[in-house]
């Protein structure tokens, strides 16, 4: 009887033994929604491979969530709204415990669900509308629903917009020595969310810097051709030009305004602006005549020199062999900088035994206070009452072949009261 | 005193167990110094899913909605590639990518994240799908193909046609270009590029 009471003992022990190695093999699921084939993959391409490169391989790695392996699951919805959802659904099934998501259409029409789902929703997205954890109302009257599970690591669009237009403003107008206001036009696809997202930001700052404000251009993420835009914008003859589209389209504007003699300059949002777009703007940026062409980086461009980039390049290579480093550009960077700011999270989460979604943002995100990522971006702060990840942003220019620091524009710092009190949202 | 049907279950218990760590002691432990390369090899592409060539703009449908920018005929390939392991334990096969190339013009990403087991020195099949459209086709002509159009002097439509008409007979050139396959063996993992023209 004692023997047949220690053989059931026995067979308990290993039992248990069996599921504790169970429970100290568990994977946590992360899921992607990304874009390599539709209206923003020339951008989106680069981007999901390098997500995939850093949570697969280098989270992995380098400890996964405190000890436990992280699946990464990504799926391309080809910039479709429908797949988008339907793909988001398909995550949820699986019980990701955050998404790593893509564009502002998508993001903003999820934008109810997530927060509703309490799912942690870190997008490529960066429109500020994404910004404001709580309910709040515009200057208009306009009620908006707070969003305070959408997250990202970079200044937001709007932020983007305004340090673009002021280090034009500080290095480029002011040197001229100009007695009349600077004038300034916008040329971006009017039915682009990612696109129109910072145009009522970049006007409100225009209007505080004492700006002409000219005719919007409406073009297309798709243009060959935009010589009509230029030469409605002949007319107003802007100083400086902002553009919110994606690299394709820029440089195609960028091109045709050499072309046609227009001698603006050009800011650009960061979505517009990496390493192929000199190549593809070609003689307006590279001649001896070249137009001055100026962007937001809100992190470093792929190998340039700061903390963490040797990992992007040496996973890159690792992970990716096939494809050719000259074909890697800072979107892998963008992806990995997104990367750390969730891994940061879950581990604090995980740390703090609450790995839900309230607890990824309660106690991961938004103990979050002036965290260091690399990568040159901004270190970056959450709080439960904005998740505006920094207050400003470096812009670059491209000039002699090369990208070089312009400014670093801490909007934040220069306009606290705005900052504070009337900027959160949009 | 015990039972003899005890004492039985008692060595049965250990014998199994002496079984097991016998088994696992025969197999090579793997590390990163003894994980061989797996190799891949592409067997066929071929159509799972055709239905001509057609497209439409603006419909009136029957029930639902139609897409905004009209439709076109979806096509669903599958590649078939043989992954031999060449290792003296298993292997996990964790992902595996690749790009699509139709007359060097790059279509899209085609991935895969299921896990497979290969046995120790054995061949298993892995098969990816992806279906594309002429539209969705055309968006990369647009973008990341503009240039090369440009340059060949080729009209989208046109390679288009050519590509759709072309599938049942496979009668183009299709390359499966910057491949990643990502295998691990405990807690050892390997990467293994992959390049392929398929021209029947």
């Amino acid at each position: 009887m004692k023997m047949k009471k220690f053989l059931i003992g026995l067979v308990a022990v290993v039992f248990l033994f069996g599921l504790t190695s169970m429970a100290l093999a568990k994977v946590i699921k992360v899921g992607g929604l990304k874009d390599t084939t539709g209206a923003t993959s020339d951008v989106g391409k680069d981007a999901a491979v390098g997500q995939a490169e850093f949570w697969s391989h280098y989270v992995n790695d380098h400890g996964g969530i405190n000890g436990k392996k992280v699946k990464y699951i990504w799926f391309d919805y080809g910039y479709r709204i429908p797949e988008a959802i339907t793909k988001y659904k398909l995550l949820k099934r699986m019980k990701v415990a955050a998404i790593m998501g893509w564009g502002t259409g998508d993001t903003e029409a999820l934008s109810p669900t997530i927060n509703k789902d309490q799912m942690p929703y870190v997008s490529d997205s960066y429109s500020a509308h994404l910004t404001n954890p709580k309910d709040w109302v515009d200057k208009k009257g306009k009620k908006h629903l707070g969003t305070p599970y959408n997250l990202f690591f970079s200044s937001d669009y709007s932020t983007n917009a305004r340090s673009c237009l002021t280090a034009w403003y500080d290095k480029k107008w002011k040197p001229r020595g100009e007695k009349r206001k600077p004038r300034l036009a916008c040329s971006y696809m009017f039915g682009s969310p990612y696109a129109s997202a910072p145009i009522e930001a970049i006007k409100n700052h225009a209007e505080l810097l004492g700006f002409e404000i000219g005719p919007d251009q409406d073009v297309s993420l798709f243009a060959l051709d935009t010589k009509s835009q230029i030469m409605a914008l002949q007319k107003f003859k802007p100083d400086v030009i902002w553009h919110g589209n994606t690299t394709m389209s820029v440089a195609a504007t960028i091109r045709d305004a050499y072309a046609l003699g227009l001698r603006a300059d050009h800011i650009v949002n960061n979505w517009g602006f990496d390493e192929n777009l000199p190549r593809l703007a070609g003689e307006a940026m590279n001649a001896p005549d070249a137009l001055t062409v100026m962007g937001a980086t809100p992190n470093g461009f792929f190998g340039q020199e700061c903390d963490l980039m040797d990992e992007v390049v040496k996973y890159a290579k690792k992970i990716n062999p096939g494809i050719p480093l000259e074909k890697r550009i800072c979107r892998t960077v963008q992806g990995w900088a997104n990367g750390m700011v969730l891994w940061e999270a879950m581990k604090r989460a995980d740390k703090a035994g609450d790995l839900t979604g309230p607890g990824i943002m309660k106690k991961g995100f938004e103990t979050m206070r002036n965290f260091h990522i690399g990568l040159c971006t901004g270190d970056v702060t959450y709080t439960a009452d904005d998740h505006r990840p920094t207050g400003g942003c470096w812009v670059q220019e491209w000039k002699d072949g090369k990208f070089q620091k312009v400014e670093f524009v801490d909007v934040r710092g220069r306009w606290p009261k705005q900052w504070a009190k009337e900027w959160l949202g949009w | 005193m015990p039972k003899k049907s005890t004492v039985l279950l008692i060595a049965l218990i250990f014998g199994i167990g002496a079984l097991f760590a016998s088994c696992a002691g025969l197999q090579t432990k793997p590390t990163a110094a003894n994980f061989k390369d797996p190799v891949i090899t592409l067997d066929y592409i071929g159509p799972s899913y055709y239905e001509g060539f057609w497209y439409y703009g603006k419909a009136k449908v029957a029930m639902g909605k139609a897409p905004k920018g009209g439709g076109s005929s979806p096509v669903t390939l599958e590649f078939v590639f043989d992954i031999a392991n060449p290792n003296g334990y298993p292997i996990l096969l964790d992902s595996s990518q690749f790009f699509l190339y139709f007359d060097d013009y790059e279509l899209r990403i085609v991935k895969d994240m299921n896990e497979m087991w290969i046995p120790a020195g054995k061949t298993n099949s892995k098969v990816l799908n992806v279906t594309l459209t002429p539209f969705s086709t055309y968006v990369k002509f647009l973008l990341a193909s503009k240039e090369l159009a440009l340059s060949r002097g080729d009209k989208p439509w046109d390679k288009i046609t050519q590509w759709w008409t072309g599938i049942p007979d496979m009668s183009f050139k299709i390359d499966v270009k910057e491949a990643s396959f990502s295998f691990s063996a405990n807690g050892v993992s390997k990467v293994v590029g992959f390049s392929a023209t398929y021209h029947r």
